[in-house]
């Protein structure tokens, strides 16, 4: 597949301090791209950068085969962004702002009107065009941003936390039109979020932490790679049990009143439940979460904040 | 082009749908006529409602012409200035649309005073008169709207901003001779007047209203409409030279400025007042 987005050893530095230091990586066309990290990781410099609002200290990032520093105009014409703060123009209605939108895009004045009924329709607010966007909700208000990010027809979505803040049922909702429009669009989406499971639906995930990549791969590698199946144990004989997994070498924690213990290895776990079966009472295979993952490489918990 | 326009309507659309801001930008003049008007009833001002209300009006175009700096810290406050800036929108037209939208609301509201005016004081006797005031109008409007959008492309936060911009235009208007002769101010205050553009505005623009084009130099400083620093007579049509000048300066400034503001920066939850200025 082709990248729509390279970037070549980009570093940001501001003043002595190094904000992204020579990251690298692809994102193939019209995939779903998650791009993840604890706060300060650098990754809103670098979703910045390339949506051409900061400058670069050096590197290459090239969004559609053009330069992100050299040919701002027509990288902006290219990509659509939705900011994590909203950027709407909350005194005009949800019409005007679509339409100005189409003024600074250049969209012929004949294609606005079809544009604006195929856009409000893909986030189901036909029906509310002329109510005032400071009178809408949140969940509301994201839902136009995006259709505004998407009215000009962008090759690239950029989409900054597009749910932080928003309720669990809004949050299923974005995240439908989001993949609705990946699939049926081909649009490449590149997002960035702080919900770990939102992170699973993406083809590719990249972990920034400390202003380099950490880890860039599918969720599913990643997990393999990063997480470990658990089996929570819960036995009448633990001084058995104990010796048992010792004997079959499957690391254990012993926990108040259960045991932890390691299920990557299912064939000897197997042996020892069976040779227990008489003493256990309870048990609770869990597998590895995408939390785990993102512990794992980071070493810190990702903070629900924006 | 397009941009410029989109802008300007949008700007008239705010205008309009303000109603509160609308009645109260209307009452607070004549507010200030009633009572300065009684102070001032004197014998060097021979018709001290017109008199009162050329200063009011213009004081009002002034205002309203400077308060683009506020919709546009508003509009980096709300992100809008932000969707712009990643658009492929030409910041320069970006920049004359509210430069034009905001000159053309100020002209419009002191179209309105003046339409009321008309029935409580001001006279013309010819036809050119209200086409003079009407550019009058437009050149001011143009020239501190371009000093509004610069102040607002160097603020850092929005949160203060309203107030610091309250402390410097009350202060302004107060010594520009508007609503008190420059006269009748303290030595101090007067060496403020000479230094402030709104004195040369509101001196301009009095001439034009109250038709005093024909009057003798002692004559108009007499009356205010000249100003006299130390023996050096600044002239109506000098005053309308410094406007202009000082309008194209903060034209080009405001627009070399706004071209390279980064609006992002503009802090939303910040309220440090020391960040406000940078």
């Amino acid at each position: 597949m082709n990248s729509i987005i390279e970037v070549k050893n980009f570093t940001k530095k501001y003043g002595d301090f190094t904000a992204v230091n020579d990251i690298s990586f692809n994102v193939e066309e019209g995939t779903l791209f998650a791009f993840l990290g604890p706060n300060g990781a650098g990754k809103s410099t670098t979703i910045n950068t390339l949506c051409t609002i900061f400058e670069k200290t050096s590197g290459t990032l090239i969004i559609d085969g053009k330069d992100v520093s050299t040919q701002k105009s027509e990288v902006r014409s290219t990509i659509g962004v939705v900011f994590q703060d909203s950027t709407l123009d909350t005194k005009m209605t949800i019409d005007e702002n679509l339409k100005m939108h189409c003024v600074f895009y250049n969209i012929p004045q004949k294609e606005v009107e079809e544009r604006i009924q195929f856009v409000l329709n893909l986030v189901d607010l036909l029906g509310e065009r002329k109510k005032l966007v400071g009178a809408l909700s949140g969940g509301m208000k994201r839902r136009v941003e995006i259709a505004r990010g998407l009215i000009h027809y962008p090759k690239v979505l950029f989409l900054d936390e597009p749910t932080t803040g928003l309720d669990p049922q809004t949050r299923a909702h974005i995240w439908e039109y989001i993949v609705k429009l990946q699939k049926e669009r081909n649009i490449t989406i590149f997002l960035t979020t702080h919900y770990m499971e939102e992170a699973e639906i993406c083809n590719k995930i990249a972990i920034m932490d400390g202003g380099i990549i950490v880890a860039h791969d599918t969720p599913y590698n990643l997990k393999k790679e990063y997480t470990k199946d658990k089996a929570y144990i819960t036995t009448e004989n633990g001084p058995e049990l104990e010796q048992l997994l010792t004997q079959y070498e499957l690391k254990y924690i012993k926990k108040d009143g259960y045991y932890k213990v390691d299920a990557e290895n299912i064939s000897p776990l197997l042996q020892v439940l069976s040779l227990q079966k008489e003493a256990i009472t309870d048990i609770e295979i869990k597998k590895g979460t995408f939390n785990d993952v993102f512990l794992e490489i980071t070493g810190k918990k990702i903070r629900e904040e924006s | 082009m397009n941009t410029v326009l989109a802008l300007w309507i949008r700007g008239l659309k705010a205008f309009i749908r303000n109603r509160t801001g609308l009645i109260f930008s209307l009452i607070f003049p004549f507010f200030f006529v009633y009572v300065f008007g009684a102070i001032f009833k004197n014998d060097f001002i021979e018709n001290p409602i017109a008199y009162m209300l050329s200063g009011v009006i213009i004081t009002t175009v002034f205002e309203s012409s400077l308060n683009l700096a506020s919709s546009t810290v508003d509009d980096m406050v709300s992100g809008f200035m932000k969707e712009v800036l990643v658009s492929p929108a030409k910041r320069i037209a970006v920049a004359m649309g509210q430069l034009l939208s905001a000159a053309t609301v100020a002209t419009i509201q002191g179209i309105l005073i003046l339409i009321i005016g008309l029935f409580i004081g001001i006279k013309f006797t010819t036809w050119t008169t209200p086409i003079f005031i009407l550019f009058a109008m437009v050149f001011v409007g143009l020239a501190f709207s371009g000093v509004g959008l610069f102040l607002a492309t160097i603020v850092r936060s929005g949160q203060t901003f309203q107030i610091v911009k309250t402390a410097i235009t009350m202060p302004l208007t107060f010594v520009s001779g508007a609503y008190i002769p420059i006269s009748m101010l303290p030595d101090a205050l007067k060496y403020v007047a000479y230094i402030n553009p709104m004195t040369y505005a509101t001196a301009f623009f009095r001439m034009v209203v109250l038709e005093k084009t024909n009057l003798s130099t002692a004559e108009l400083v007499k009356q205010g409409l000249a100003i006299d620093i130390n023996g050096f007579i600044v002239t109506p049509i000098m005053s309308f030279a410094i406007i202009v000048a000082i309008g194209l300066l903060f034209l080009i400034l405001a627009t070399n400025s706004f071209v390279k503001t980064d609006f992002s920066r503009v802090n939303r939850s910040s309220s440090d007042a020391s960040a406000l200025w940078g």
